[in-house]
């Protein structure tokens, strides 16, 4: 077979890849076939008939939809003969028919397939008297999405969306010929982790998403294209603005990284942005609260630091940060260290406020994979956080790489559905709770017919914060003994690469917790991370704080850890700030402005420029792209630089791919005898979520979850309400059953309300609760 | 209500037969409108659970097809043909008659949930015809008297099981040909109709 095949359209010959379908062809020539129901990412069904073209056959001219027609040499197609143009006019008078025709109040118009195709080939009026089918007009099928069965066209686009790509088909076709609606099963909301692409993805105005439902008409959106903070894929996405509010988040096609989908918290996590709990100025906390100004906040700061004998001063540093901003934070730390005084030594260190660091695999040893490498590789090794919960686009990503043959093999607990991706699932047999090796690995079942020889990419990272890592080191070095081999790194926070490659030298919260010496004079500040709630070590950090001596919070809310600290400082994010973002395979993608900073907050990188003027530390940056220029000066790589120039540019909007050194830190921990395993499940109680409004109750249900054996047989329970309870800590949680995990396992949601009081490394009890009260978060 | 411990066993003995679980979702709705004489949204929640798919996609095929019931039926779901061939051969007054006998009209229950009367499209028995189903066993060659006389027995005597055999003995004329494979289990039973073929169970 050639690699290019000739087909002839319109009378002009086009090249074309065999084995493609006509509309792709003629898609990539610019040649545009008008379509609902076809979606390049999906299966095509041949479902709307738009897509109609002439072709010629050995019994001459003959329509058929080009979404299910195959290219082949010598093909010869018409996409605008007559015939083609009465099909497409009789497809949408069909179409039409029921359409209730609703463009003045529907969010769809403007931007509506339906309309702009009706427009463009459409018959111009309808001979359509009779009475339309009418629905109940909306129905809510989710807490967030809604549904108008009288626009539907009956594309398949969503409950294919739901079979194929997001494995949760909640939703499908009821009924049949002109009672057919798509709808869910009573009582069974639409409740998947990426029902907001449905909305994306539906050619009318059928599904909509109770944020932006009647908020703007798509000619007043503002657009810009960035990446999305919601994990380290680094999901391209579309802002739309509208009068400077952030209205709706539109995932956008990236071959690389989300190839347009999106998690529904990367979709809907936007409303905190303008919520009226954000900071906009400087406030001194343990001065009842009193609101200053910047230059007050500064001056007080800066002579906290100058004033302290040999001061440790620690930044515990979120993921939300550009690399401008963590670079700029690194210069400030080295400058700090350059105070001279007398007699006075700084000491600057930055923990990363991420449970689930670890050393990871950067050094030479290992070749890093890419996301991509899950398309050609041919088993995919996974042995990290669960991929759903914490990655959802990377999980779509290996659900399609499954669907196209590759083979997944899964090593220690998961608690949700990839397991049945899995070809092989090493679970409590292989690994136990504590996620050591039972068995020698050259002995594990299957491994070897699977990865001898093979292209293998092992996505590997940990999978619980007390977890010793030496058998994840153990499996690669076993892996790329016997295999062809590439890693992917599973840091799976926002921007958390960027952090580790601009930042020094980088250790987690564990090494905050156990070098803390509250006998020397400490300086705290926490930028963008609220370690006190949402980890293990939360109630340690917690103590760690109150006997600091200055706490500093660089935040956009109030929250468990403001609380403790001396100054609050107002800051911007995601959408209001310039910058550059590193994903999970190094590649550096372009974060974009669009709205104005909120109050007198100023981005972090600005803090750091003007504490470091107070002190007399001149810098030489004054904006963003100075910052990103100079920080442009350490990558080696020759003329693909990600500068914001580079990046902009529409060859550069997938990002580059960068190799910059990695240092982290971080010291291995010693499994105990676990029962509990922490988990981050997607919707938590972040500062961002509980301040979004669309989204703020999906993560309040308050849970743990065991098998039944564990149920039954350990804890001899009978109710779906038990209380936890440790030394003087007690909650009252929901038992969820989760056949997926191994006996004596209980898995708890760290990042929900309520947790952070439990110490990881003690026992706790579980009891019947005597009555079901509080059980959500509010 | 949910299912009980022999509905289940019957359930998993039909799903052994498939390669895939799935697969057996037809026959299994039979059985739960046997069960109810419709399909339950409980029944739906036990086949999903047995068969590995969603609810919803239960749904979907059960409300696609029209001899899969979504409300209550009788006791006796009366189903006459009124196809063309049906038609030439008198089905109207077929139909009359069953109308007059139970009062009811298309698609209606009577108040004691005995019967359920419906007009169909071909049921494939035009050899018959004019032709009945009850409860999806087929009776042919009726004649308005007969299927009077048929509607009056089902009354009276309520038999648990209609068997197609002893309907078209009692109450047919003309038989077309043997249409169906001979069993004594009702509808339901003989849908996966293997033994020429055989099944996934047997072949592994």
């Amino acid at each position: 077979m050639t690699d290019q095949i000739k087909i002839n359209v319109n009378g002009s010959e086009i090249s074309s890849k065999p084995d493609q379908l006509i509309i792709e062809a003629c898609e990539d020539s610019g040649i545009h076939i008008p379509r609902f129901c076809w979606h390049k990412r999906m299966d095509p069904v041949g479902m709307c008939r738009m897509c109609l073209v002439e072709v010629e056959t050995p019994r001459g001219k003959a329509l058929v939809p080009s979404c299910t027609t195959k290219v082949s040499e010598d093909l010869v197609v018409d996409t605008e003969s007559d015939v083609v143009k009465k099909a497409q006019e009789g497809v949408l008078e069909f179409l039409l028919i029921n359409h209730p025709l609703d463009c003045p109040v529907c969010d769809k118009a403007g931007e509506c397939p339906l309309q702009d195709q009706t427009m463009a080939y459409g018959p111009g009026e309808s001979r359509f008297v009779e009475d339309k089918r009418h629905f109940e007009k909306p129905i809510p099928i989710s807490e967030i999405i809604l549904l108008d069965r009288e626009r539907c066209i009956l594309c398949a686009r969503c409950t294919r969306f739901s079979d194929e790509i997001s494995g949760d088909p909640l939703i499908e076709f009821i009924q049949r010929g002109n009672k057919t609606q798509v709808n869910t099963f009573p009582d069974e909301p639409f409740r998947s982790y990426f029902s907001g692409n449905t909305v994306q993805i539906c050619p009318v105005g059928a599904l909509t998403s109770s944020s932006y439902r009647f908020k703007a008409r798509p000619w007043d959106l503002k657009k810009v294209s960035s990446t999305s903070n919601c994990s380290s894929v680094g999901d391209s996405v579309e802002l739309n603005v509208s009068q400077n509010k952030m209205l709706r988040i539109l995932g956008e096609d990236n071959e690389f990284t989300n190839q347009g989908w999106l998690s529904d918290k990367g979709r809907y996590n936007f409303e905190y942005l303008h919520s009226d709990k954000r900071i906009e100025t400087p406030i001194l906390v343990k001065n009842s609260n009193k609101e200053l100004t910047i230059n007050e906040t500064m001056e007080l700061i800066s002579n906290q630091i100058l004033t302290s004998e040999n001061p440790n001063i620690s930044f515990i540093v979120g993921h939300n940060s550009t690399n401008e901003e963590y670079y700029a934070l690194n210069k400030f730390a080295e400058n700090l260290n350059k105070v001279e005084n007398e007699n006075k030594v700084s000491t600057t260190n930055f923990y990363l406020s991420d449970d689930y660091l670890y050393n990871g695999f950067f050094n030479d040893d290992y070749s890093l994979g890419e996301i991509k490498d899950l398309d050609s590789a041919d088993t995919i090794i996974l042995w990290a956080q669960d991929i759903k919960d914490n990655l959802p686009t990377l999980y779509l990503r290996i659900k399609q790489a499954v669907r196209n043959g590759k083979k997944l093999l899964i090593f220690g607990h998961t608690n949700t559905a990839i397991k049945e991706l899995s070809e092989e699932y090493y679970g409590e047999n292989i690994v136990t709770n504590n996620f050591e090796f039972n068995v020698d690995l050259s002995d594990i079942p299957n491994l070897s017919k699977y990865i001898d020889g093979k292209d293998v990419l092992a996505i590997v990272g940990k999978a619980s914060p007390l977890q010793n890592v030496n058998p994840i080191f153990q499996l690669v070095k076993h892996l790329d003994q016997n295999s062809n081999l590439k890693i992917l790194n599973c840091f799976s926070k926002g921007n958390t690469l960027g952090a580790l490659q601009n930042l020094d030298i980088v250790k987690g919260l564990n090494e905050f917790v156990t070098e803390f010496d509250s006998s020397k004079k400490n300086i705290v500040f926490t930028v963008g991370s609220n370690p006190v709630n949402n980890s293990i070590y939360s109630h340690k950090i917690k103590e760690a704080l109150i006997d600091s001596d200055f706490v500093v919070s660089l935040d956009l809310f109030k929250n468990e850890t403001t609380e403790l600290s001396d100054i609050i400082l107002p800051t911007t994010t995601f959408g209001e700030k310039e910058g550059t973002f590193t994903n999970l395979e190094m590649r550096t993608l372009m974060q974009n402005k669009i709205l104005p900073t909120p109050g007198s907050a100023l981005n972090e990188w600005e803090y750091w420029l003007i504490l470091s003027n107070k002190m007399n530390l001149l810098e030489s940056y004054g904006t963003e792209a100075e910052l990103n220029s100079m920080l442009c000066k350490d990558y080696i790589d020759n003329g693909n630089i990600p500068s914001f120039d580079n990046l902009n540019k529409p060859s550069n909007l997938d990002g580059i791919l960068n190799s910059k050194t990695i240092n982290i830190e971080v010291k291995n921990v010693d499994s105990t005898n676990l029962e509990i395993l922490f988990v981050h499940r997607l919707y938590g109680d972040s500062s961002s979520q509980i301040n979004s409004p669309s989204i703020s109750m999906l993560g309040s249900e308050r849970f743990i979850e065991m098998n039944s054996a564990t149920y039954f047989g350990s804890y001899m329970l009978n109710s779906d309400v038990v209380t936890l309870i440790q030394e003087n800590n007690s909650i009252q949680v929901n038992v969820n059953i989760n056949e997926n995990l191994p006996d004596n396992l209980l898995v708890i949601p760290i990042n929900r309300r309520g947790f952070q009081d439990l110490n990881p490394e003690k026992k706790v009890e579980l009891e019947v609760a005597k009555s079901r009260e509080q059980l959500s978060v509010t | 209500m949910s299912w009980e411990k022999a509905l289940i066993d019957k359930a998993k003995e039909i799903i052994d037969m498939y390669p895939q679980k799935r697969s057996a979702l037809g026959p299994l709705l039979y059985l739960a409108q046997e069960k109810d004489g419709y399909i339950s949204n409980d029944s739906i929640v036990e086949i999903s659970n047995l068969i590995g798919i969603t609810e919803v996609q239960v749904k979907s095929v059960a409300s696609f097809y029209s001899m899969y019931k979504e409300e209550q039926t009788g006791k006796y779901l009366l189903s006459v043909c009124k196809s063309i061939s049906c038609e030439i051969n008198d089905s109207r007054s077929v139909i009359d008659s069953v109308k007059n006998f139970t009062g009811l009209e298309n698609y209606e229950t009577d108040t004691e949930k005995v019967f359920t009367f419906e007009e169909v499209e071909c049921i494939g028995a035009c050899g018959g015809a004019p032709a009945v189903q009850v409860n999806y066993e087929t009776v042919e060659g009726l004649t308005p008297e007969k299927s009077l006389q048929m509607c009056e027995w089902l009354k009276e005597e309520r038999p648990e099981i209609i068997v197609a055999e002893e309907l078209q003995e009692k109450f047919g004329g003309v038989k077309s040909f043997d249409w169906a494979i001979k069993d004594n289990t009702g509808s339901s039973y003989s849908v996966p109709g293997f033994q020429n073929i055989g099944t996934a169970k047997e072949k592994s």
